[in-house]
This record gives structure tokens, C-alpha cells and sequence, in this order.
């Protein structure tokens, strides 16, 4: 039965592409949204960078929903890779890596030197979002390579997970909770508050756009800990011995 | 009424913040995330009491205070609102009591229950995917933690197939989208008419009924399904047959009423339908396996639902309604009676003279899902069949054929298993006492001889279906009212169009096209 169905699937598949190649009009879409929102949102929204005002204010449950889908895989990964049955006489082999074996005294200085950097750039990208291109996401891919660097010139380091839990924890619910304050005060969840103390400054300043920045902060706190988060369990698998290898087999032959 | 948008932020809050309140207490963790669940159940509970007017009308719930089509609006009616109120009660029903793992398999739970009740409420094509792709990422991970070997092969399968099926969907979007601009499915449905009614309208709905099929076991995508269900807990599978799948039916019916006018869209929808019952039943009656075969037969009836809800009308809308909520009953009463009786159906022979009243419920429980009078399965078929008769058509009129015949089939399978139960045996198999399966040991399925005892909460679960059946029964003029009117919410487009966009707001949109 398989066999048909994949088939059928695969069948239809070139078909539909088929269908799609020859009718899709190239060159000329309906820029209904696109138009509407550059219109509206340096008025509305009060953020140079229009990307920000999407992302955050338009479709801020959409951000939601993605960071949920990024903290879903790294959970998901590292209770997989965490596993018993994966880790089984995991602990001789970690232990086994030897501390002293680093990557040179050039490469470890170095990166001493870079990390600060890379923190101030993540930080910059950040705070700057919406106001320039840049954003949550991104300084949030800096930050984690920042912070994984240090672990990647000295294989054999245990890392800590708990500052990383601690973190993504807070920052995910940071961003839920600014959400939450404005149905405090009778707004719809996630509406961009405006107050007295929250940016209020010209279009463009770094101290405009609202409650919007601190959306982008903890949108770059929760990207970064997730990534460095996966990063470090991916590093901590420990390499396939004998046990394990056996256990792949097992899964092959099913 | 905003408070609905609690029933998808709330879990994820949970579920955030689950992991950091576990490295001081892990007690309270866990009470966090069951209290949300109850603040869910009693946030819908408060809407339904308070405003009787949902049974009437359906409200359009702004998010980001950005008006439609430029935000992101949920939409509440009495289908996504009674869906929304099943996302909770069946998390709690079957949630992971008594495995001891990571409080990480509760926070899953919980962001399952958050994109489960997004899916269901969201009313912005886009925003449905991310929901759906944030479902798909906590099932597969759900499934490959359920400690077996065999869990992880079939979970890397599901992803697989999973991921395939989200990209055809996010392609199926993206044609949308270059079509008309907009995303908003109130928007979209007053310019489908117009820009979606071609060839490229039809394969953007192809792209996004085999996408999102994935999860509703629809059927040339489906081959994930007896491997995932036979390898995790009953619990996990009762949730993800009886619930998931409807939403993900739910969710293609209402973008196929919203977006896809022409009726080819309805006839391919139906011949798969169609193929999913025949595929689906075939082998449910091939196989030995008694939690193979349900998933099989859970195959059957998700095409049965696709059939009916290819019909076009109220007849086909109400048949497909019916049989969904009848499968969502049924079909996870009896995985929890599977809890007892996993492995091959030979191993079944004399159970039911060790436990007779198990043995009833599950015969109570098949007869309706086979549609025997006067059971509720019944009537759900009988809506089916008359629909079926009310259109001419090639589809149709297979269907005139098949579903008949799947019930033969499915009844030949169904009763031999009862037959077995109900054989003599001279040799016991080995009772196993312990409640709690090992699930840290990997544990072969195939070599699961012995015949555990059900648990009590299951049993108690499958009691209370089998009496909820009965309850239907004896109310069946209530109970169809409700179901033509859910069926008349759910079908009419201009109704969708005019809650989201009160009518200046409308004026205002045509001006604009």
C-alpha cells in the first residue's frame, strides 16, 4: 500500500508543479498588505524599520508562535538527545575528552578577545531593531554564536543548562507578558503601548516606538539562549560507541 | 469576550515557564500547567454561559488592536468554540499522569494544547500555519520521547512526512498570496470569487489539503499513522486520533468553504476521501495487530469524514460534522481500552470471561462506530448515505458504493475480534499487574505477550463515552437541531465575511478591490 500511495503522492506532486509553473503569472502580484502597511505604519506604529512594525505589531502572535515553534525543537531535541537509551554510558566517554586538548593558544585568545564584540554587536542589533534592518532574530543568532564560541575552542566543557532554562524561560514569558499588560488596560493583547515613560521620542529615535522595543529584546534574549541552548546539547551527544551503534541498528531494522 | 486570545497565550506562558519554576519546584510546575488548563476550560465555560449570543453569532476577536485585513484576527463561532473547549477537557483527560519524565514532556503538552486551540480559532491564513507547523514540532517530539525504540524511528517518519507536508502547505499559501495580496480569511473569501476561481486556485488548494492531510490522515499521506499509534502510549494516540486530526479537518473544511468555490475542489477532496475509506479499512482488516487495527480503522473513518464534507450543501455539511465528533468520541475510548490488550488479536482469546464488562463496553463502542441502530454511529451514516443520494455525480455515486461496503469490511473485522474474545482458551496468557508499563526499557512491541490490566481512568473514560452515546440517543431531536445549526454557521461564507468586517468596514474593503 505504501508503495501506491508514494507513488500517487509523487504523481500528483510533479503535476501540481507542473500546473503551477505554466499558469503562475511572474511579475505582477496584488501588493495589497505590503501597500496598506507602509502607508499606515510609521504613523501608526511610530518604527523606522517597517520589518519590525510587521513583525511585531501587525503579526506579533505570529512572532509568538515562531518563537514557540524554535523553544518546541530545542526542547524536543534535547529530550531526544537526552535520552537514557542515547545516553547510556554516555559518561565515561564525556569524561574521557581531555580538558587540556583545546584548539591553540591563538584560537582560545582570540576568541577571548572576539566575545565581548559579538556580545556588543548582538546587543546593538537588538536595541537598534526598529529603528534600522536588523532585529530580535538576528542579534539573537549573534548572541548565541557569541556565547558558543567559548565552548567550541574548548570541547569538554560542562556548560550549565540552568542559566540558559532560566533564560529562555524569562524571555518567552516577557514577551507574553507585555502582551498581557496591555489587556490590562483593556486593549486587545499585544497592542503596542504607548505611555508616558515607554519610547515616545521622534520617529527614528532609538526611544521611539513604544512597548516595541522590548518585544525585540526579549524576541533576541529568547533566540539567543534557545540557539545556544541547542548548540550546547548537540555538543554534549556523546560520540557512538559500541552500545549505541547497536541501538541504531535497531532502529534501521524496523 | 478578548479573553479567548488567553486560551492560546496562557499555555504558551505555561509552558515557558514550566522548565524555570521545575530547577525550585517541580511540584509546582506541574500544578501550573493543569491549573491553566482548568482557567481554559473555565474561560470558555464563562463565555458560553454569559453571552447566549455565540449561539447566534460569531465574533471576530482583534489581536494587536490592527483591525483586519492588516492584523491578525481569531474568529470565534460555535464550531471553533467548541473545538476550543475540547482542546483542554481531552489534554486533561489525557494527560501523562503517572510517566515519570522530564517536566519537558509537560511543557509539549502544553504548547500542543496552545497551537491546538490557535489552529482552531485563528482567522488569518498565515497565522494558521504557524500554529500548524508549532503542532506538528510538539507531536513529533511528543511521540519520539515515549521511550521505545520503535517510538523514535516512527516519530523521524512523522517528521518526514510532516515537514514535506508543511512546505506544500507554506507553498500553497505563498500562491494565495501572490494571487491576492492579502492574507485574511474573511478578505480572502470576498476575493476568492474573483482571483482563486482558476487552476492556480485549485493546485493552492491541492498543496494545502495534502499539507495539512498530514495530520488528518488524509489519504496518500498518511503512512505515518499505525506506526506512530502503535508505538506511543494509548494516551498520546486517543489524543492525537480523537482530537488533532478533527482539527485539522475543521481547518481544511473551513478554508475549503472560505476560499475554494469551484467544485473541483469538492470532487478531489472526495476521491481521496473515498480512497482513504478503501485503503484504510483493506488493511485494518489485514492486519493481526489489535492497536494496528485501530489505527487502520481510524484511517476509514477520517476518509468517511473527507467524503462527507466533499458533498456540497447542508446534508454533506451536517454528515461530516456528525461523523467527526462521533469518531472523536469513540475512537479514544477505544485506545484506552487498548491500554489492556496490546499486541496480536490472538492474545485476545478469552478475555472476556476474565473481565465481561470491559468486553461489553468495547462491543457498545463498536457497534456505533460501525452505525448500528439505534446508535448515534447510525444516524451519522444515515446522514452520509442520504447526502450521497441527494447529489448525481461519479464521486458521489462511488461513495454510494464504497461506504456500504467499507461497513461490511469493517464489521468482519470488528466481530471476529469479539468472536476471539469470546473463544474459550485452555492456556492463560500471563497477567501482568503492574499498571505502569516500563517505559524506560526499551521494549520491543512485537514480543508483548502478556495482557495488562486496563487502568481505571481509562476504563472510567471509555464508561463515560459509551454512556454519552446512549445519552445521544435518547436526545437525538436536540441533538441534530444543534448539529444543522453548526452545520449552517459553518457553511456560510458572507456570514464569515460580515463578522469580521462589520458593514462600513465592508463598503469600505470593496472600494478598495
Amino acid at each position: 500500500m505504501r508503495n501506491i500511495a508514494g507513488l500517487l503522492f509523487a504523481g500528483g506532486l510533479a503535476f501540481l508543479l507542473l500546473v503551477l509553473a505554466s499558469y503562475l503569472p511572474y511579475g505582477q502580484t496584488p501588493m495589497f498588505l505590503g501597500d496598506a502597511i507602509l502607508a499606515h505604519a510609521p504613523g501608526e506604529v511610530h518604527t523606522a524599520n517597517i520589518v519590525a512594525a510587521v513583525l511585531l505589531a501587525y503579526r506579533g502572535i505570529d512572532t509568538l508562535g515562531e518563537l514557540s515553534i524554535l523553544f518546541t525543537a530545542a526542547a524536543g531535541v534535547g529530550l531526544i538527545l537526552g535520552h537514557r537509551s542515547l545516553r547510556s554510558d554516555s559518561a565515561g566517554v564525556n569524561g574521557a575528552v581531555n580538558s587540556e586538548q583545546h584548539s591553540g593558544f591563538i584560537t582560545t585568545r582570540a576568541v577571548d578577545l572576539i566575545m565581548p564584540l559579538l556580545m556588543v554587536v548582538g546587543f546593538y542589533i537588538i536595541f537598534y531593531g526598529h529603528v534600522t534592518p536588523g532585529g530580535g532574530f538576528q542579534g539573537g543568532v549573534i548572541l548565541a554564536t557569541a556565547f558558543f564560541l567559548p565552548v567550541l575552542v574548548r570541547p569538554g566543557t560542562r556548560i550549565e543548562h540552568g542559566v540558559i532554562t532560566l533564560l529562555e524561560g524569562l524571555a518567552g514569558s516577557g514577551f507574553i507578558l507585555v502582551g498581557l499588560w496591555a489587556m490590562f488596560y483593556d486593549q486587545p493583547f499585544l497592542q503596542p503601548i504607548f505611555d508616558s515613560f515607554l519610547g515616545t521620542g521622534p520617529l527614528g529615535s532609538l526611544w521611539s516606538a513604544g512597548s516595541l522595543p522590548l518585544l525585540y529584546l526579549a524576541v533576541g534574549l529568547k533566540v539567543g539562549s534557545e540557539l545556544a541552548g541547542l548548540l550546547v546539547t548537540v555538543s554534549e551527544v556523546p560520540e557512538l560507541s559500541e552500545t549505541n551503534i547497536s541501538d541504531a541498528d535497531d532502529i534501521n531494522r524496523k | 469576550m478578548d479573553n479567548i486570545v488567553l486560551l492560546v497565550v496562557l499555555p504558551l506562558l505555561a509552558a515557558f515557564l514550566m522548565p524555570v519554576v521545575a530547577r525550585s519546584s517541580e511540584v509546582v510546575a506541574r500544578t501550573l500547567g493543569l491549573s491553566v488548563l482548568f482557567i481554559s476550560i473555565g474561560i470558555i465555560l464563562n463565555v458560553w454561559s454569559q453571552s447566549g449570543q455565540i449561539d447566534s453569532q460569531a465574533v471576530s476577536i482583534v489581536i494587536g488592536g490592527f483591525l483586519p485585513p492588516l492584523g491578525i484576527n481569531f474568529y470565534v463561532d460555535q464550531i471553533s468554540l467548541f473545538f476550543a473547549l475540547a482542546v483542554p477537557v481531552m489534554v486533561l483527560l489525557f494527560w501523562p499522569w503517572h510517566r515519570a519524565t522530564s517536566i519537558r514532556e509537560y511543557s509539549l503538552m502544553m504548547l500542543l494544547t496552545a497551537s491546538a486551540s490557535g489552529l482552531i480559532l485563528s482567522g488569518d491564513l498565515f497565522n494558521i500555519y504557524v500554529f500548524y507547523e508549532l503542532l506538528g514540532i510538539a507531536s513529533y517530539s511528543l511521540v519520539a520521547i515515549q521511550g521505545r525504540v520503535s517510538a523514535v524511528a516512527a516519530s523521524f517518519r512523522y517528521l518526514l512526512m510532516g515537514s514535506v507536508g508543511s512546505v506544500m502547505m507554506l507553498l500553497g499559501i505563498a500562491i494565495i498570496y501572490t494571487q491576492t495580496g492579502t492574507l485574511n480569511l474573511a478578505h480572502l473569501s470576498l476575493l476568492a470569487p474573483e482571483k482563486l476561481n482558476n487552476m492556480l486556485g485549485l493546485a493552492s488548494f491541492a498543496l494545502i489539503l495534502t499539507g495539512m492531510g498530514v495530520k488528518a490522515e488524509l489519504f496518500p499521506v498518511n503512512s505515518w499513522v499505525p506506526e506512530v499509534y502503535g508505538s506511543v502510549s494509548s494516551n498520546l494516540a486517543a489524543l492525537m486520533a480523537g482530537l488533532l486530526s478533527k482539527l485539522a479537518v475543521i481547518v481544511i473544511v473551513r478554508l475549503l468553504i472560505l476560499l475554494f468555490p469551484q467544485p473541483e475542489a469538492l470532487q478531489l477532496m472526495g476521491m481521496l476521501g473515498i480512497l482513504g475509506v478503501l485503503t484504510g479499512e483493506l488493511v485494518a482488516w489485514r492486519s493481526r495487530d489489535f492497536v494496528r487495527m485501530l489505527s487502520f480503522s481510524s484511517i476509514g473513518q477520517l476518509g468517511l469524514i473527507f467524503l462527507a464534507f466533499s458533498i456540497p450543501g447542508e446534508m454533506g455539511m451536517m454528515a461530516g460534522i456528525a461523523i467527526a465528533l462521533h469518531h472523536m468520541l469513540v475512537k479514544p475510548a477505544l485506545f484506552m481500552l487498548a491500554t489492556g490488550w496490546r499486541g496480536a488479536v490472538e492474545n485476545l482469546s478469552g478475555v472476556a470471561r476474565r473481565s465481561p464488562f470491559v468486553v461489553l463496553l468495547f462491543i457498545v463502542l463498536i457497534l456505533s462506530l460501525l452505525g448500528i441502530p439505534p446508535l448515534p454511529g447510525f444516524w451519522a451514516k444515515y446522514l452520509l448515505m442520504v447526502g450521497l443520494s441527494s447529489q448525481d455525480g461519479f464521486i458521489y455515486t462511488l461513495g454510494m458504493i464504497i461506504v456500504p461496503l467499507a461497513m461490511v469490511i469493517e464489521m468482519a473485522y470488528l466481530f471476529k475480534i469479539v468472536m476471539i474474545m469470546y473463544r474459550k482458551d485452555n492456556d492463560e496468557p500471563a497477567v501482568n499487574n503492574s499498571n505502569i508499563v516500563d517505559d524506560s526499557n526499551i521494549v520491543d512491541d512485537s514480543n508483548i505477550k502478556v495482557v495488562q490490566k486496563h487502568s481505571k481512568w481509562g476504563l472510567a473514560i471509555a464508561a463515560s463515552v459509551a454512556a454519552m452515546l446512549i445519552a445521544i440517543v435518547l436526545q437525538l431531536q436536540p441533538a441534530s437541531d444543534k448539529l444543522l445549526s453548526l452545520a449552517n454557521q459553518l457553511s456560510d461564507r458572507n456570514y464569515y465575511i460580515s463578522t469580521v468586517f462589520p458593514q462600513i468596514h465592508t463598503v469600505r474593503m470593496q472600494s478598495i478591490k
